[in-house]
């Protein structure tokens, strides 16, 4: 299945977006102003939509002219692309985004042509699935982790960097007592926030560790 | 097979002279009429790269910054057509190289800091009688033609032990390794030196990645000024004034190699990736061995393609950094357009190991880098090489010497079972070096040098 | 910039081609087998978290309601989503350096697609191409494709250490840590921010 990869799934979506002349502020205004304005950080619905990878929204405003001698070949209506990459399978995530992250879905795709809305669970994942396009070729360059599994390891990893930094030449019976401890603490600390710290991430800043 | 005039190349850009001592003049040029007289007499006595048969006394070569070209009055046309990198000059690009903190320009000396710098005048000489005496005639050329004042002369000098002059830098490092080789050039290939051909072996590197008007390794011809013939046979240098902590880096190397099971010695040679004496890791990873670093046909002749875990040169060493080879894979075609021409001498009073020493004295290195493009080549290697390591599989730890640390750097020394090469993490790196001003230049050839000094300059 | 999150970067870039080329295009990707070489790369030059090409025929744009003017396109589309690492640059001289063979296999069908050598050329035709993200997320901002695969190398390493180091002697204790730096010494590199791109 060429939306597949291991257990990573490419989800590509083409929504028409309504095209209305009679509005002062047409439907992909809107849209790529409420784009705008959503934080891309750990409050993105995003990070709620937890088994996320990487995803994004584009407004396609038309296809392109490569210049003579091809032809000159336009859009009637402008498209939304929602290209997203998580673990899973599509019905589990499209039900997530109708329930867990409704106000996002409703704000952006109330734009486009023929949203049910997601209060029928049903016609919501009918809808989206008549939006998206097979993938030809999907490449994903780790595809058997989870999001979880992922961060747990990137936490970890940050961890024993610095404990190993902090420990250099320590004796055996201290380092086994001290090693002891940071796995336990470890073991206990909280994850690290899907999507990042955007507040946080001022340049020169560091994460900080355990 | 390329062959290109070298009486119309400056010999600095072609070859490193190896004279111990050297002045770059720092100036500021007058008005448009004065400069164009000036310089059309000064490059009577530019040094060009034809083979000497008896060495001079003293050599001397000419670069200017993009706002230095505008004192000519080029054609505005011409002066938007320099890439952009070099139009924006080094300090506006700050952000790109990492010069911030410690290297921001608030710490550079005054000619830098305030953007001033119009020209390198740069004379190298075997003694010191003979280079006051080039200088002393440059100062009086431009007093004549009123074409340029000094702010500043920036004077450096071998660093001589017992007596003798060696290629040794501050830390004690043997310096001047692995130049590229490119086509065209007139001295022998060095083993090491060039690309890896496709059947193992190495090439000589094409001749547009350090000269303009020649085809680079991507088959095209580099960035270059509008007319063509303003650029060809020129280069572009970028020179940057790195201060080395000394001290630091000897408490440094002091602290961790007592704790460090290999030594002293061989600590500091996994910091770069050769021992101090300049060998190679990859080739003797036990200990230095004069022999290979006597040998050219050796001292450059090594791969990391048996060593991935960095067993012997750590991944982030810096030598590992700033010339991959072919530790990406695909026979080093990542790194072919990523050389730099280095040239540099050390600048300050040596002080030898073991003596105590002050940070705060001015010493370090004046470091010269020759690449046709400034952005592919320098500015890539330093950000995302030097001031980064995501190529070099280090996430963002930064190389060892030359990273802007701010007291929290980390490098990993890999190792093995072996007692004596056990893996070792160093932490809280400090600034070991730090920058001290810099610009972007344009050599020219002495072609485009009498263009400029005629105003023979059509932008189309 | 919204192209960028973190140390990703989200590429977008449409090409058209004439509709009897796209069964030509699935063919060579499949039968032909360019797939498999160029996973392989793509692998080893580990920039690349997520990347996928989509053919759009030019009747197969969605339609949802008699409101919707159909579309009357002349070409079908090739679409191309990338999730890379590093600078646009950066990225593009690499493929044009040691992926050119399967880039070209996949785009040679698309018009005025000028070969990804010379470089500058293929640049060119990329800028003309490409259309911007409006919004990307990124769950880990600050890591690299590298990044994740050391952390997973690091993790693996440490929960086998730590299950087999609970009761030793603290002489083998020592030894054990001994191998387990010497295990993760490659793959500790810090994460953060990346790099201003030029």
């Amino acid at each position: 299945m060429a939306n597949i990869s291991g257990k990573v799934y490419g989800l590509t979506i083409l929504s028409p977006i309504i095209e209305d002349n009679r509005l002062e502020i047409c439907h992909s205004m809107e849209l790529r102003w409420y784009l705008s304005q959503l934080p891309r950080d750990c409050r993105s619905p995003f990070a709620q939509l937890s088994s996320t990878y990487l995803a994004r929204l584009v407004v396609m405003d038309d296809v392109v002219f490569v210049g003579h001698p091809a032809h000159e070949d336009h859009l009637k209506s402008r498209y939304l692309i929602f290209e997203s990459n998580f673990d899973g399978d599509l019905d589990t995530y499209l039900r997530r985004m109708a329930t867990e992250t409704k106000e996002f879905v409703e704000a952006v795709w109330k734009h486009c042509v023929g949203f049910p809305g997601t209060n029928d669970v049903a016609a919501f994942l009918a809808y989206m699935k008549k939006c998206q396009l097979n993938t030809t070729f999907y490449f994903a360059d780790v595809n058997d982790q989870t999001v979880e599994s992922t961060l747990t390891a990137l936490k970890t990893q940050a961890a024993l960097a610095h404990f190993m930094e902090k420990h250099e030449g320590m004796p055996a019976a201290e380092l086994q007592r001290a090693f002891r401890e940071f796995y336990q603490r470890l073991s206990k600390s909280p994850a690290l926030p899907r999507g990042g710290n955007q507040l946080r991430d001022i340049r020169q800043e560091k994460i900080p560790h355990d | 097979m390329t062959k290109i005039d070298v009486s119309d190349i400056q010999g600095f850009a072609l070859k490193g002279y190896n004279f111990p001592y050297a002045r770059y003049l720092l100036l500021q040029l007058g008005e448009p009429e004065a400069a164009r007289a000036w310089l059309r007499e000064l490059l009577t006595v530019v040094t060009t790269g034809e083979r000497w048969n008896i060495k001079p006394a003293t050599t001397v070569n000419i670069a200017f910054t993009h706002k230095g070209l505008t004192q000519f009055d080029l054609p505005l046309a011409t002066l938007l057509s320099f890439p952009l990198e070099f139009q924006q000059g080094m300090k506006a690009r700050r952000q790109i190289l990492g010069d911030e903190g410690k290297n921001a320009p608030e710490h550079w000396d005054p000619a830098w800091r305030e953007d001033r710098v119009h020209a390198w005048l740069a004379v190298n000489a075997q003694d010191p009688a003979a280079l006051d005496d080039s200088c002393r005639k440059m100062q009086d050329l431009m007093e004549r033609t009123r074409g340029a004042v000094v702010l500043q002369a920036q004077d450096a000098c071998a660093i001589s032990i017992d007596q003798k002059f060696t290629a040794k830098e501050h830390f004690g490092y043997t310096d001047g390794f692995g130049n590229p080789d490119f086509k065209g050039a007139e001295r022998d290939c060095v083993p090491g030196q060039g690309k890896l051909g496709e059947n193992g072996g190495w090439e000589a590197l094409a001749t547009g990645e350090f000269l303009l008007g020649y085809a680079d390794e991507a088959g095209e011809l580099p960035v270059a000024p509008i007319p063509w013939l303003l650029g060809r046979n020129g280069t572009f240098m970028v020179y940057r004034k790195l201060h080395q902590n000394v001290g630091a880096f000897r408490d440094y190397l002091a602290a961790k190699g007592a704790q460090y099971a290999g030594g002293k010695e061989k600590l500091a040679a996994k910091f770069v990736g050769r021992w101090r004496d300049g060998t190679p890791l990859e080739l003797s990873p036990d200990q230095a061995d004069p022999a290979i670093v006597a040998d050219n046909q050796k001292n450059t002749d090594f791969t990391y393609g048996a060593d991935p875990g960095g067993l012997r040169c750590p991944v982030g060493a810096h030598i590992r950094r700033a010339n991959p080879r072919d530790a990406f894979g695909f026979n080093g075609g990542l790194v072919n357009r990523r050389r730099i021409m280095r040239r540099g001498l050390p600048y300050g009073e040596y002080v030898p190991d073991g003596q105590p020493v002050n940070d705060r004295d001015d010493r370090g290195i004046v470091f010269m880098v020759l690449n046709a493009s400034i952005f592919r080549q320098f500015e890539f290697v330093q950000q995302q090489w030097i001031e980064y390591g995501n190529d070099a599989r280090q996430g963002n730890d930064k190389d060892f010497l030359l990273g802007n640390h701010g007291g929290e750097g980390r490098f990993a020394i890999q190792g093995d079972t072996n007692p004596q090469n056990p893996p070792f993490i160093c932490g809280s790196l400090p600034n070991f070096v730090e920058l001290r001003g810099g610009d972007y230049f344009f050599m020219p050839s002495l072609t485009a040098l009498a263009m400029i000094a005629t105003r023979n300059v059509d932008p189309r | 910039m919204t192209n960028l999150n973190g140390k990703a970067y989200a590429m977008n870039a449409i090409t058209p081609m004439k509709p009897w080329k796209t069964p030509i295009l699935k063919a060579f990707f499949f039968i032909l087998g360019v797939v498999k070489p160029l996973q392989k790369d793509l692998k080893n030059l580990s920039f690349i978290h997520f990347a996928r090409w989509v053919s759009v025929g030019r009747h197969s744009l969605p339609h949802l309601s008699e409101q919707q003017p159909h579309e009357d396109l002349t070409y079908d589309y090739l679409l191309f989503f990338s999730n890379f690492n590093g600078t646009w640059n950066q990225y593009i001289d690499a493929f044009s350096s040691v992926l050119y063979r399967g880039l070209d296999a996949i785009w040679f069908w698309s018009e005025k697609y000028p070969g990804s050598r010379p470089v500058t050329a293929f640049k060119r035709y990329i800028a003309l191409v490409q259309f911007d993200t409006d919004y990307y997320y990124n769950v880990y901002p600050h890591s690299a494709t590298n990044d994740v695969k050391a952390a997973l190398r690091v993790h693996d390493a440490l929960a086998a250490f730590a299950r087999t180091s609970q009761s030793l002697s603290p002489a083998d204790f020592g030894k054990a840590w001994l191998e387990l730096k010497a295990t993760v010494a490659p793959d500790l590199g810090s994460t953060g921010i990346a790099p201003e791109g030029t």
